[in-house]
């Protein structure tokens, strides 16, 4: 591309940007799979998987392991072949990360996914616009954190949302869970790590897995939270073999349950 | 100086016949007339001359006129008219004694005070001097009176026509000679009947009248009209459209306030437009919850305002406590379903159902009423779909729909009368193939015959002039903030183009594309169908006026609540009563009317409809009687006895079978009126008066009365005969075309 196209290209695709309330154009971060885009990556679909690109010791640069960009993007693209092989929801082919960052972007995802959350920080100002965000009619599913001390980080950071919000156990019978299939909340959701090691927890201090959840003030679960297990994982590996089908079932399962309950309610 | 030329009053000639007393028959005359035009003729031209043929015509003409007058007189033309005998025929006064009557539009006296005066300055005397004259007290019955200070201005009613027929009736057995109204014609009943001047006129007693009161006021504001609709659902926002004129106060502004008996729902500000024109304004306010609303609209009174009772006008608005239903079909889970759901599920008078495809072979329901509701999805029976009042459809093929589905849909809102909508979406509208169905009969525009017509295009949302004016798209009271309000939202993602809009159907809001990327679109459209309505949002992209805007923003559930409202506040249950008039002002018989529909919603001929009307004393039970004209409608003329609210339940049953039952509210209002048109409504009595050979008079001219009145064919007259011929008129005449003559020769020297 010639510099003088490259400048125009960029013009063009900042206006546009500006004139849709800060809608961010499709940016691939560097993460942890290296997997070409599918063709139709720029085709515009119904419904978008936002990944939230929270701010950790690093900065929100600090994908990768451990970071907000952890199993992505290949958790994330194979999720959007679940939801697509599994439902009549229109999904765009990939992903848009997306981050709490003061400007009107994260507004246009109304679907949010965050991993590795007992890592995050959540500040003041970003707490409040995740309150404003789920208030609006956002969703947010937290997921891939471990123990104890992973869940006081976690809700350290909720806490600048949520203040004084209940945090519930779900229970297996919550309609959440039999959208469109029937999950069993029995079964934990391994990462990784866990498998390696022969187990499906990572932290022995609190190996069980927790379905559990916020809701707004009419009742609804606004933020899903997914904790001692690894749905990312699950769907980063569920087209290998080694990966325990029944595991990968239900973290598909899981998510398009999410999806349906939040395009629903 | 009519007398002077013409001997005799204007009265005479108005009640005389012509004749001509000369015992030769009249074709002579107009022989005469020829022979001498011609004879004249003649001479003049034998004579010629020098005289152009211009000059000769018009000597010929002066002299064939002199010729005609001459003989005219000596046929000896007359009128041959009817006098009354002196003391053996009554005359009537009818003196009007409502309360417009006590309006002082003229000086400090009352228009009744200056009555009397016409009447006890000479005018009454000179009428007892040739007649018996009875004194009667006009208002909403006749009353005779012995003295006029029997008369007070008080009554909330003037029937005209009704009084005059009394005395018609009495004349049947009274000699009554003649009638004088005395009156500023305003009257309740809307005038006077025909039926009522053709029996004065068939009895030949002259109605004479005297005007009171300005025919025009100077500095006043009065309200014409208010529309509102007689029902509507609780939280409903309604437009009252009120209609007003003014005399005096061109340019200055003034204040339109909506009140519930005192408490105030809105307050407009308008600049009053050019003089006596109709200004039509239009204020928006809540309905409130369920109940019946006495809703006023009412104009600040301004400085000096002449008449301030008629600054207000009430209607009477029922708040059904009902909760339409509204079935609404989504192909696929997509945002402006969630959001869609979420915008209503607050609006208590709103029970949004919903069938979502969340798989190709799988259904979520919500807000069904049982386990069993709509488990075998979209219905597949009439009695089932017409269950609901409204029907939606998100991106779904029509496809998904048997042929039988479809045709049901059709029928839902041309014969059902329900509300139907379309949202765009990729599998929506033209791609989804519903253009090749019976329900594209009844969309508001023709669709393209083409698959694409769905895309993500970035577009903003304007208004039509429609929409400005549209209940669906106020978001703002005021029109103009409206339409910026409706500018500044955030965009639509995505437009789907529906083609042409239909006759009749009406574009509310366009999609500009953003980045002059394409003309407009039409986005929301609207069109009334046979008994129900359809309506077109042509995107799928609404949701984020929620998002991308404030939690407090109410824009997104304001245009859906507003939006799904339309469609089935006006969808008729299957027993519907009505009245044309809710408010019954100065009236006593109520029009009750019953539609009755079977369960598929076809007209129950066979129903037996009863009326229960409850109210101000009244427990009535009324059998309703058949319309034959429109089988499945009842219709009951039903007098209230007295001023005050009425509830009417009409209940259809079929056998043992109750087809339905419905309630609603009328109130009769005396009084009011007479508050409104106080001008002198002077073309009512002058029609009074010439269509039965008396005459209108000013107050000023009123005692001429005493001398016109002898002049009737009423009661008990003998006709005399009164010579023309010699008519100071016709001499001068005569004098003139001589003068004319004589100055015409000698302008041309030829004398």
């Amino acid at each position: 591309m010639r510099p003088r196209s490259a400048i125009l290209a960029v013009i063009l695709t900042l206006s546009l940007w500006g004139v849709l309330l800060a809608q961010k154009p499709f940016k691939e971060y560097p993460g942890e799979d290296r997997i070409p885009l599918p063709k139709d990556w720029n085709v515009p679909h119904e419904w978008v998987t936002a990944r939230l690109m929270w701010r950790s010791y690093g900065g929100r640069m600090a994908f990768g392991f451990g970071g907000w960009g952890t199993d992505y993007p290949g958790g994330d693209r194979n999720l959007i072949e679940g939801v697509r092989r599994l439902t009549s929801i229109d999904v765009r082919s990939v992903e848009q990360p997306t981050e709490l960052d003061g400007s009107d972007d994260i507004y246009n995802w109304p679907f949010l996914y965050a991993v590795e959350v007992g890592r995050w920080q959540l500040d003041e100002e970003e707490g409040k616009q995740l309150r404003e965000y789920l208030d609006r009619g956002g969703f947010l599913m937290v997921d891939d954190f471990h123990g104890r001390y992973q869940w006081q980080v976690f809700e350290e950071g909720i806490r600048m949302a949520f203040p004084n919000e209940d945090i519930e156990d779900l229970p297996q019978t919550d309609p959440i869970f039999h959208m469109l299939s029937d999950v069993d909340l029995k079964i934990q959701i391994a990462g990784e790590a866990a498998l390696a090691y022969g187990r499906t927890y990572e932290q022995a201090d609190d190996p069980y897995p927790r379905w559990r959840g916020i809701r707004d003030k009419k009742g609804r679960i606004v933020v899903a939270i997914c904790h001692n297990m690894d749905l990312g994982d699950a769907w980063e590996h569920s087209n290998e073999p080694w990966y325990p089908e029944e595991m990968a079932t239900t973290a598909h399962r899981i998510l398009v349950n999410y999806a349906s309950y939040d395009l629903t309610h | 100086m009519f007398e002077f030329l013409f001997k005799y009053s204007r009265t005479v000639f108005n009640q005389g016949n012509f004749v001509f007393l000369n015992s030769w028959p009249v074709w002579m005359l107009w022989a005469g007339i020829a022979a001498a035009a011609a004879g004249l003729g003649f001479l003049i031209w034998r004579k010629g001359g020098a005289a152009t043929p211009v000059r000769s015509v018009l000597v010929w003409l002066l002299q064939a006129a002199l010729a005609a007058l001459l003989l005219f007189m000596i046929w000896r033309p007359a009128l041959s008219v009817s006098t009354l005998k002196p003391q053996q025929n009554i005359v009537a006064v009818l003196v009007d004694d409502s309360s417009s009557m006590a309006t002082k539009d003229e000086g400090d006296a009352a228009r009744k005070d200056r009555a009397t005066k016409v009447l006890t300055d000479g005018l009454l005397q000179k009428l007892k001097d040739k007649f018996q004259v009875r004194v009667y007290r006009m208002s909403d019955h006749l009353a005779r009176i012995e003295g006029l200070d029997q008369l007070n201005a008080q009554s909330p009613v003037t029937h005209i026509g009704p009084s005059l027929k009394q005395v018609v009736a009495d004349a049947a057995s009274l000699p009554i000679g003649a009638m004088v109204v005395l009156s500023d014609g305003a009257d309740n009943t809307g005038g006077v009947d025909l039926e009522t001047i053709a029996e004065i006129r068939r009895q030949r007693i002259p109605v004479h009248t005297i005007g009171f009161g300005r025919e025009q006021m100077q500095r006043d504001i009065e309200i014409s009209n208010v529309e509102l609709p007689q029902r509507t659902l609780p939280e409903s926002r309604l437009s009252a459209l009120v209609t007003f004129h003014q005399h005096g106060f061109t340019g200055q502004k003034a204040k339109i306030t909506i009140r519930d008996n005192n408490k105030v729902l809105a307050a407009q500000d308008v600049t009053l437009k050019a003089e006596g024109a109709e200004q039509l304004e239009t204020v928006l306010f809540n309905a409130g919850p369920a109940g019946v609303r006495m809703i006023q609209a009412f104009i600040d009174p301004l400085p000096n305002e002449e008449n301030l009772r008629n600054n207000i006008v009430t209607r009477m608005v029922n708040v059904d406590k009902r909760k339409p239903r509204i079935l609404y079909l989504e192909g696929e889970p997509r945002w402006e379903f969630k959001f869609a759901r979420r915008a209503v599920e607050d609006d208590q008078s709103i029970d949004l159902v919903t069938i979502l495809r969340t798989a190709p072979n799988k259904l979520y329901r919500q807000g069904v009423k049982s386990a069993d509701e709509l488990k075998n999805g979209f219905p597949t029976t009439v009695e089932e779909l017409f269950a609901f009042d409204g029907l939606m459809f998100g991106s779904v093929d029509a496809a998904y729909l048997t042929p039988q589905q479809l045709q049901n849909v059709k029928d839902f809102v041309d014969r059902r009368g329900g509300g139907l909508a379309f949202l765009g979406g990729k599998d929506a509208l033209a791609d989804g193939g519903w253009q090749a169905t019976p329900v594209a009969e009844v969309m508001p525009t023709t669709l393209p015959d083409k698959k694409g017509t769905f895309q993500w295009t970035p577009a903003n949302v304007r208004l039509t002039p429609q929409g400005s004016e549209s209940l669906i798209t106020r978001l703002e009271d005021d029109p103009k903030k409206n339409d910026k309000r409706f500018e500044d939202l955030p965009y639509i993602r995505n437009v789907q183009d529906v083609g042409t809009p239909k006759l009749g159907a009406l574009v509310l809001a366009e999609a500009v594309p953003m980045n002059g990327g394409g003309k407009a679109l039409p986005l929301l459209i609207t069109m009334n169908y046979g008994r129900g309505r359809s309506a077109i949002f042509a995107t799928s992209g609404s949701w984020r006026w929620q998002m991308l805007q404030d939690k407090s923003d109410m824009s997104h559930e304001m245009f859906y609540r507003q939006f799904l409202r339309w469609m089935v506040t006006d969808t008729p249950a299957h027993v519907t009563g009505s009245t044309p008039r809710s408010l019954m002002a100065d009236e006593s018989v109520a029009q009750l009317r019953a539609t009755v529909k079977d369960k598929t919603f076809m007209p129950a001929a066979d129903a037996v409809v009863e009326a229960r009307i409850i109210g101000e004393g009244v427990t009535e039970t009324v059998a309703m009687t058949p319309d034959q004209g429109e089988p499945g409608t009842f219709t009951l003329d039903w007098t209230a006895p007295k001023q005050g609210d009425y509830l009417v339940e009409v209940i259809a049953k079929r056998g043992d079978q109750e087809l339905g039952r419905d309630a609603f509210t009328f109130r009769r209002e005396d009084g009011t009126a007479e508050n409104f048109h106080i001008e002198q409504n002077r073309a009512l009595l002058e029609k009074l008066s010439s269509e039965t050979k008396g005459n209108y008079y000013k107050p000023a001219d009123a005692q001429q009365l005493g001398e016109d009145i002898t002049y009737s064919e009423g009661g008990i007259s003998v006709r005399e005969t009164r010579d023309l011929w010699d008519m100071p008129i016709l001499f001068l005449a005569f004098l003139m075309i001589r003068a004319v003559e004589w100055l015409l020769r000698r302008k041309w020297g030829t004398i």
